[in-house]
């Protein structure tokens, strides 16, 4: 699905990937770990597009076509989502209508038909209801006036709704509640499938123990430092990342 | 040194029966001061000394058109207009009343418009202008009795060619409310004078303002908002955009004198420039000679927001759609809350198209 491959990038000249790694298959859950400023947030911006992150080495395949040859809007067509730490509030712009705009948007770029309102007004609502979020959000701008924790639902209902084949879910369990932290974990278990993949980058052991990973890395200084199996993040919560950044 | 030669000869060849001595003592007002130089403070953005050699339109003028008197104050402008004014609507709504839409028709030439609404009654107006003419003035008075209501809806959309001056001037008594939604799509030049005299306590003055500077329009809106009384309040929530070459100016003066304790003033002006060449003028400005108020007012400018364009992109919008809706969300803030469906649906679709957006309006958030 995703194959990323010695991949080094800089963000205002400073090299902050260096020499990244990783390779995601069909039904896998990878989780990224490491400490704060070790790239997990930049290498989550590479793969989305982001302006002004610049690949200076490496790529990235999805799907066996060059990633970083697309433009943004293009990646999320082809099945591509980010859930963002920090998701941006668009004031006038309500959340139904950046819904529907983004899932015609997606399905207009790959040659199909767009959804009338009405089918799609019945599409979003039983995906609000998973996310256990009130209709009438729908109606307000999108994140305007959320708290951390519902902009962060709001992530996961915008990928319920688009459906993407390759999830990178950076830190969307900051600022939950245990409560949201289940519902989100809900949300990202439910689009789990033998077709779709997800990368989830945290800093915690906790959302795994809701999401099941098959595979835990280790980012810090801009490498993948060390790989394995969940049992892995279990150390890490006992141990932190210093026994690894000495080593 | 104006000569305003094409003026003279255009008000000597109106019928002498038209060419009363009200008539003539304001042109004569009028060549005496000339047209507003940009070296007087409330003209300074605005050059109009491409219309000094134009010939004014005289083919509406009648001897009938006297419901006007010009104020001992009046300035160049006002007597330019009383001159040569075609007529307009002179409109007494009785008290206790509740009207169906009034348009106040642009008609040709310069227009003078005079509307009294009667205590406790309420209206709606629309007040047009004539879209190709080269220039027009137009000229509205309003006197908002005890408890009267109006909204006044204003949509300023000219051709290229087209030169402007609007000017509404109006006189707010106790708990009434002046409702102004007003919306500037250019012309070449467009100036728009709003001033509000708040002489009845308790009295009400809330605006509405979007202009866009598209091209070469040159779009300048001047408020000024005077608080005479206690506890009169004003609202106003100003959104602004420039591009290509276009320039816009607002400049929303609020004046609180002795007295008008528990005044509740709030100005919103926010800018967005969508082109290096472009630019947009704006200036709070406040004076206060009462101690227990609340006046809140502020100003930016900027461009669209990086981050929010990429969160668009990465859900899969294209970036011209991106740009298009992030946009027409800014200009919505003042248009959303018209409160005239019909009119509010009308200038939001001028906006979109305007915009060059393929964004349908049920985005209001």
């Amino acid at each position: 699905m995703l194959q990323i491959s010695n991949l080094y990038a800089k963000v205002e000249s400073k090299e902050i990937l260096k020499g990244i790694d990783l390779s995601i298959g069909a039904g896998e859950v990878h989780a990224i770990m490491g400490p704060n400023g070790s790239g997990k947030s930049t290498l989550a911006h590479v793969l989305a597009g982001r302006e002004g992150y610049e690949v200076t080495d490496g790529g990235a395949r999805f799907q066996d076509q060059d990633l970083l040859d697309m433009e943004p809007e293009v990646r999320a067509a082809q099945g591509l989502f980010l859930g963002f730490q920090y998701p941006v509030e668009i004031p006038g712009v309500s959340n139904m209508y950046f819904l529907k705009a983004a899932y015609n948007a997606q399905r207009k770029t790959r040659g199909e038909k767009e959804l009338d309102a009405s089918a799609f007004l019945a599409y979003v609502k039983k995906r609000v209801a998973t996310m256990k979020m009130e209709t009438k959000m729908l109606h307000r701008g999108v994140n305007q006036g959320f708290s951390g924790g519902e902009k962060k639902r709001n992530e996961i209902l915008q990928m319920l709704v688009l459906e993407p084949r390759m999830m990178v879910l950076d830190e969307t369990d900051s600022g939950l509640d245990i409560d949201a932290l289940k519902i989100v974990a809900d949300g990202i278990n439910k689009l789990r499938s033998p077709e779709r993949a997800t990368l989830l980058i945290t800093h915690y052991q906790r959302l795994l123990d809701y999401v099941k990973p098959d595979f835990v890395h280790v980012l810090s200084g801009g490498k993948i430092i060390k790989s394995g199996g969940p049992e892995l993040a279990k150390e890490l919560e006992e141990k932190g990342y210093g026994w690894l950044q000495a080593a | 040194m104006q000569t305003l030669d094409t003026y003279k000869k255009a008000f000597a060849a109106i019928p002498s029966a038209a060419r009363t001595p009200q008539r003539q003592a304001a042109l004569d007002q009028f060549l005496a001061q000339g047209l507003p130089t940009r070296r007087q403070e409330r003209w300074k953005y605005t050059d109009l000394s491409r219309l000094q050699t134009l010939t004014p339109e005289t083919s509406g003028v009648s001897e009938a058109d006297q419901s006007w008197t010009l104020s001992s104050n009046a300035d160049a402008m006002d007597a330019l207009n009383a001159a040569f004014s075609s007529g307009g609507l002179s409109l007494d709504i009785a008290s206790n009343t509740s009207s169906e839409e009034v348009i106040l028709a642009s008609g040709t030439g310069h227009r003078r418009h005079r509307v009294k609404i009667g205590r406790g009654s309420s209206a709606v107006m629309r007040l047009e202008i004539d879209p190709n003419a080269e220039f027009q003035t137009v000229f509205l008075d309003i006197e908002l009795e005890a408890g009267a209501n109006l909204k006044l809806l204003r949509l300023h959309n000219a051709a290229d060619s087209a030169h402007h001056v609007t000017r509404i001037r109006a006189q707010l008594d106790r708990d009434s409310c002046l409702d102004v939604s007003t919306v500037d799509l250019g012309g070449k030049l467009s100036r728009h004078d709003l001033e509000v005299d708040l002489v009845g306590k308790a009295a009400q003055m809330n605006l509405r303002s979007l202009f866009f500077a598209k091209g070469t329009s040159h779009i300048d809106n001047q408020t000024r908002f005077d608080h005479r009384a206690s506890h009169c309040s004003s609202r106003e929530t100003i959104r602004g955009l420039a591009q290509d070459s276009g320039r816009g100016i607002f400049n929303g003066k609020i004046v609180v004198h002795p007295g008008a304790q528990k005044t509740d003033s709030e100005q919103r002006i926010a800018n967005l420039i969508l082109s290096p060449k472009a630019e947009i003028d704006a200036k709070p400005e406040l004076e206060i000679y009462a101690d227990d108020v609340k006046c809140a007012h502020g100003a930016t400018f900027g461009q669209l927001d990086m981050k929010a364009l990429f969160y668009l992109r990465s859900r899969g919008l294209s970036e011209a759609d991106a740009r298009a809706l992030l946009t027409l969300a800014f200009a919505m803030a003042p248009l959303k809350d018209i409160p005239v469906a019909a009119f509010r649906e009308e200038v939001t679709a001028l906006v979109v198209e305007k915009l060059g957006a393929k964004v349908d309006d049920a985005l209001l958030a």
